[in-house]
């Protein structure tokens, strides 16, 4: 086993991410190397699946997208989670990476080009150390506050 | 025998931690083990996450919070003085150490600064003079120093990513 997938093995096995499990904030499904399928629970108890694919954890932060386990394809822009004009909207754009990633400094795809993230945002930035937890903390926060609504064909 | 699961932080202890204890284990049996494993002084309470008052020796943990799992704190002091500031005023309170930055961020913003829960939720707990805001897990009484549990706390805006 390569040492990225260890080391990601090693995060999931931690006790940080299995006490969020516990509380339902969110839960493994799968992993098919270098992707990792987390569902992330929003405060509807609806579950999003996010694809992230961990080549070179942790020392190059993930980067990570809602999928449909169903078609094995990003999911469709009508199932994504959609915001009230607040702050999940700018992180959940199905328009940024074709869907593939979140428009947060912690991922890998959206760091890029976004250098001054780094003194403004130092908190969202990938810690190593923290693993993926960090990454799943902001995304769960997002779908469990007041910005959050279904999404459009749940709605409908 | 079915078996609960024990998540844990505490003084010196800010990163969870897990055992698996026997689900008619009291806190005196879950207290041994843990004392054991980190040489805890033998004052040393065991909280419920959230809860005011350490937990009496006799309890059966898994009763008490009929789940598979059980998040509990280890520490000496009974309350941690707590300040947070916000536009230059500061509130203070003595919370438990088991109490989490997601109560306290709760307390501070929506009773004691009066935002909505809309403003409160643009909101983070920062600890003073350091960029560390940390996660709304993680129990308070991590972040202090034995005998003097005292923490500052600066209520400061999540910033929107965009641009």
């Amino acid at each position: 086993m390569a040492p990225d997938e260890k080391a990601l093995r090693a995060d999931l096995a931690k006790a940080m991410f299995r006490a969020a499990v516990a509380k339902g904030r969110w839960r493994q499904i799968s992993i098919a190397w270098p992707h990792v399928f987390i569902a992330v629970t929003a405060k509807d108890g609806r579950e999003f699946v996010l694809r992230f694919d961990c080549t070179g954890f942790p020392a190059t932060p993930p980067t990570a997208g809602p999928w449909d386990m169903q078609r094995n394809a990003v999911l469709a822009a009508d199932l994504w989670p959609r915001s009230k004009g607040g702050r999940l909207g700018a992180v959940f754009n199905h328009g940024w990476k074709n869907g593939t990633a979140l428009y947060l400094p912690c991922d890998w795809e959206s760091i890029a080009g976004h250098g001054h993230w780094q003194t403004q945002m130092p908190s969202k930035i990938w810690r190593p150390d923290a693993g993926l937890p960090q990454y799943l903390e902001l995304v769960h926060e997002l779908l469990n506050c007041r910005d959050y609504l279904p999404p459009a064909r749940a709605a409908a | 025998m079915e078996t609960i699961d024990i998540f844990y932080q505490g003084h010196g202890i800010r990163e969870i931690e897990h055992i698996e204890a026997d689900r008619d284990h009291t806190v005196a049996v879950i207290k041994e083990i843990l004392f054991k494993k980190h040489g805890c002084e033998a004052d040393t309470l065991i909280f419920l996450e959230d809860r005011e008052t350490p937990l009496e020796d006799h309890v059966v943990i898994f009763e008490l919070v009929q789940s598979a799992s059980a998040n509990l704190h280890l520490h000496r002091c009974r309350h941690v003085e707590v300040t947070v500031r916000f536009n230059g005023k500061p509130v203070d309170h003595k919370f438990a150490p088991s109490v989490t930055i997601a109560h306290i961020k709760r307390w501070a913003a929506v009773k004691k600064f009066g935002m909505t829960e809309e403003e409160a939720g643009e909101h983070l707990l920062q600890i003073a003079g350091t960029k560390d805001r940390p996660a709304p897990g993680v129990h308070v009484g991590t972040l202090t120093s034995c005998p003097a549990c005292k923490v500052i706390f600066d209520l400061v805006p999540d910033e929107r990513v965009n641009g």
